[in-house]
């Protein structure tokens, strides 16, 4: 899977989870998924973690959102958009 | 479907043993899965990537889980003064660490479904600070600790998550220790009496039941503290 599409799969999941919010927000590589700043509760991010497992599996591959590899860099694959888009896309091609 | 670590003996045979009684399917995850009676996984779950190849697994059978029992488990009764290192490290592996593991590579499966009951076994040797087991206890008030938090973070998604903290019931575990030292912890307890496999398994039936979905983030300790 190349980074585009799996920016499109990222983002658009993350806008079906913040639908329910009063302030719509646009979502942005930029956007933070976890801190202060984000508009994802820890909720919302399982479910958006989850959502991201069943594409995968739509995409034949395994997205694994609590493997080590993922989590130990020295900064998470939540805390962008992109980040998170960028390791979904290294995942599909592991 | 229902799955069981330690399921192969003690206590964790007898909870399948019960459940399957009444009709559940359970899944046994074991070491070995040679002396399991019932359908069974082989899963190491001090080995972080046995886990996950096991949670790999059940997810593949595509299934609801309605209720994952950790029980797998070891002891070790002894001073902490004369507990050697690799005992130490066994007990917080298996105990701790197993618990831990198995909770989060399973819960995803369970918040996928929107309900479900992890049911973690403690000891009461937690809540009475008995001499001569302090590692163990250590180990397991340990699991009563993450299962406190575990409960908080489920509790959105409709999971429970529950401590069962048996007192001296006769399995392998209690190998080595003396009728004597077994009435000392009892005299110990609310209810002055030995309580059994079948005791526990009432309470495991009870947990998974809908009718005590008002309870999460509890320890129950049989017997009574």
């Amino acid at each position: 899977m190349n980074i585009e599409l799996a920016e499109e799969i990222v983002i658009t999941v993350i806008s079906e989870a913040l639908e329910d919010l009063e302030d719509k927000a646009e979502v942005s590589d930029e956007m933070q998924l976890i801190g202060g700043e984000s508009l994802l509760d820890s909720m919302k991010l399982v479910e958006v973690c989850l959502a991201l497992e069943d594409l995968a599996d739509e995409h034949g591959f395994e997205f694994d959102w609590t493997s080590e590899a993922a989590m130990s860099k020295s900064r998470s694959m939540f805390r962008s958009v992109a980040s998170l888009a960028e390791e979904f896309a290294n995942q599909s091609r592991a | 479907m229902i799955i069981v670590t330690g399921a192969s003996r003690g206590l964790g045979k007898a909870i399948t043993e019960r459940l399957t009684e009444r009709g559940e399917r359970v899944i046994g995850l074991a070491r070995s899965t040679d002396a399991l009676d019932i359908e069974g996984i082989e899963c190491d779950v001090s080995n972080y990537l046995s886990v996950k190849k096991a949670a790999r697994s059940v997810k593949k059978i595509g299934e609801p889980v309605e209720a994952f029992i950790n029980v797998a488990g070891v002891a070790s009764m002894n001073m902490a003064v004369t507990t050697d290192e690799s005992t130490v490290q066994k007990l917080i592996q298996t105990n701790l660490v197993g618990t831990i593991y198995c909770c989060q590579l399973f819960a995803p499966i369970m918040l996928r479904q929107k309900y479900g009951s992890f049911i973690n076994f403690s000891t009461i040797a937690v809540a009475l600070a008995l001499k001569g087991e302090s590692v163990y206890a250590a180990s397991k008030a340990g699991v009563e600790a993450f299962s406190r938090t575990f409960a908080r973070e489920m509790a959105d998604f409709n999971v429970r998550v529950n401590c069962i903290a048996p007192g001296p019931i006769r399995t392998d575990l209690l190998r080595g220790i003396t009728d004597a030292q077994i009435e000392k912890i009892i005299s110990q307890q609310v209810i002055q009496k030995q309580f059994k496999k079948s005791d526990v398994c009432d309470l495991v039936e009870l947990l998974i039941d809908n009718r005590s979905s008002s309870l999460s983030g509890q320890t129950l300790n049989i017997g009574g503290v």
